[in-house]
């Protein structure tokens, strides 16, 4: 009930019903709209203003920015999604390993994620993306790998911390093996920060895709994505900026409800954050 | 003295890392370099003796050690899309990517800590409440919209600033800095939304030691207490994540670059990656890595200038 309580402020409130509805709108919306209706062109209708008919505007096809924005909803949250779970699957092992039990183990790993940080996140994930060919595949497997270092150093240092709690040298001296240990003691102690980091981890995967995708180097066209979106609207930015407003506008507050939810949620799930 | 022969040691192993990953990520490239040259039509015979003349049938170790000489004596090679050496081209690109990085990294301190430091002494108040919310509000913002924004409004609107292009700073120094204004202020103001939580927190943790009562308590002005005795205690961490933030400024820089049509190292990286041409893709991303490992060294090295407590071992 206590914990309930601290997500009860103006913070948590706002974050977690920006993420739920975006999260609402990603299951439902392909189910409600026909998915044609995203790509459907109406060429006496190009770059109308919002209005009843449309209800956020047209873009330069003719297309309703009001079902391109719902149904790319889906696409950002999948890959997002996706690339995030990716990175832990890759990361949380690595991290594990390294922090718990150290020695050259962990000197030879860690080497490896440092020098995987020297690239830049959206460099790595560009060039992942123009090697393998752009495609949605292709766009989680760039973010999730581009991901994967920092999560790795993260949860390292966290194991690294744990291991070296009473508790599991107490768990030890009673005889428990190393994968004991690690699944049963240092893994749930670590659970909070692997998850505040998650969500923050979606936050930038949001970004990356609509990065990504801006540069035609993610999503392709004529799927709706928000980083499409933005791309196409440059050329029509001073006849049409709404083509610009609406999906910056959907990527900003999925990021900013992401933001927000994982600042509380790290109050509440990380003891030592709290003031 | 030891401390920067370990520390040299232990980058000259990350680079030689660095340009492993480097060249492997970017072999795995379908088509080579031959193809790239004599095009998917050409004859296969003369592809295959092209193929020959470069190397491109030697085990890929015989390849790397070329190549990575290549890097090292500063035969860099030619870009296939610019038909150029690619040493002069860089060496341009990264004036025009420097100038932007540092105008980006003014803007972002010059703001950020202010405004993180008065986010701190008004922790819980108004104040702290209007800063960290626009600073959320920043993190949030993906960083080409703002550019997409100041491009509305400076470029279009005011027509105050241009929107595209790079002009040398040899040839006409305030045009040079008109043209990188808008993509640095871009950069920037994502940048400054970072470094204020940063700063923000920093000072709060600082703002409740014992020092800082004491200060206090021998009747010194709270003007002297919070930017004296705490700033001085802040600067160290927030360097250090300015420093950390340049592996993301130079991630950036290739969306922002393009955006404005600035013709530096983040537009040369993307018209490398858009054009497949693989020595300047190698080039480009090595040097970028390079840089970023070379800033974070130096932040570290200069981390007891800052705060002399910590003696470098």
């Amino acid at each position: 009930m206590s914990i309930l309580k601290r997500f009860l402020n103006f913070k948590g409130l706002t974050g977690m019903t920006l993420v739920i509805l975006v999260v609402l709108i990603a299951i439902f919306a392909p189910l409600i709209i026909p998915p044609e209706y995203a790509t459907r062109m109406d060429m006496r209708a190009r770059l109308v203003p919002p209005n009843l008919n449309h209800w956020l505007g047209t873009d330069q096809l003719g297309r309703d920015l009001f079902y391109r924005v719902m149904l790319g909803a889906r696409t950002s949250i999948n890959i997002a999604t996706s690339a995030v779970l990716m990175s832990l699957i890759i990361g949380l092992p690595l991290g594990l390993i390294s922090g718990y039990f150290g020695g050259r183990t962990d000197n030879i790993l860690m080497r490896l994620v440092d020098t995987l940080l020297s690239f830049p996140a959206l460099l790595l994930a560009l060039t992942i993306s123009a090697v393998l060919g752009p495609n949605l595949q292709n766009t989680i497997l760039a973010i999730g790998i581009a991901f994967t270092p920092y999560l790795a150093r993260l949860i390292r240092g966290e194991a690294l911390r744990v291991s070296q709690m009473p508790y599991v040298e107490a768990a030890r001296s009673a005889g428990a093996t190393n994968t004991r240990l690690i699944v049963g003691h240092v893994l749930p102690n670590i659970m909070p920060v692997v998850i505040v980091q998650a969500t923050i981890s979606l936050a930038f995967a949001i970004l990356a895709e609509a990065g990504l995708s801006f540069l035609g180097l993610g999503t392709q066209p004529p799927e709706a994505s928000w980083g499409l979106m933005i791309q196409a609207s440059r050329d029509y930015l001073d006849r049409a900026p709404w083509t610009a407003l609406v999906p910056g506008t959907a990527v900003a507050l999925t990021v900013l409800g992401l933001n927000m939810f994982g600042d509380v949620l790290r109050d509440v799930l990380d003891p030592r954050s709290r003031s | 003295m030891a401390y920067l022969i370990q520390r040299l040691l232990s980058m000259a192993v990350t680079l030689f890392l660095i340009s492993i990953i480097t060249f492997t990520v970017t072999n795995i490239l379908p088509g080579d370099v031959a193809m790239m040259i004599m095009g998917t039509q050409s004859n296969p015979e003369a592809l295959e003796n092209l193929r020959q003349s470069l190397g491109l049938n030697d085990p890929w170790i015989f390849q790397y050690g070329r190549w990575i000489i290549g890097m090292l004596t500063g035969d860099w090679g030619n870009s296939l899309l610019f038909k150029m050496p690619i040493g002069p081209i860089l060496l341009q690109k990264m004036t025009a990517s420097g100038l932007i990085v540092l105008l980006s990294m003014t803007i972002a301190l010059t703001l950020a800590v202010p405004l993180g430091v008065w986010s701190a002494v008004f922790k819980n108040r108004w104040q702290d409440t209007a800063s960290s919310s626009a600073s959320i509000l920043g993190v949030s913002l993906p960083d080409f919209f703002w550019g997409i924004m100041l491009i509305l409004l400076f470029a279009r609107a005011l027509g105050w600033f241009p929107s595209s292009g790079f002009v040398h700073p040899n040839e006409d120094f305030l045009l040079a800095l008109k043209h990188a204004f808008l993509p640095s202020l871009a950069l920037g103001l994502g940048l400054m939304a970072h470094l204020t939580r940063m700063t923000r927190a920093t000072m709060t943790g600082i703002l409740s030691q014992e020092f800082i009562r004491v200060a206090r308590a021998k009747g010194l002005a709270e003007k002297t207490v919070v930017w004296q005795y705490g700033l001085a205690n802040a600067v160290g961490p927030v360097m250090t994540v300015a420093g950390l933030q340049m592996g993301y400024l130079f991630g950036s820089i290739i969306v922002m670059e393009s955006l404005f049509n600035y013709t530096g190292m983040g537009w040369l990286t993307y018209q490398a990656l858009l054009n497949r041409d693989i020595p300047l893709i190698q080039a480009t991303v090595f040097v970028i890595a390079a840089v970023v490992m070379l800033v974070n060294l130096l932040v570290d090295l200069l981390y007891p200038i800052f705060d002399p407590r910590i003696r470098l071992k």
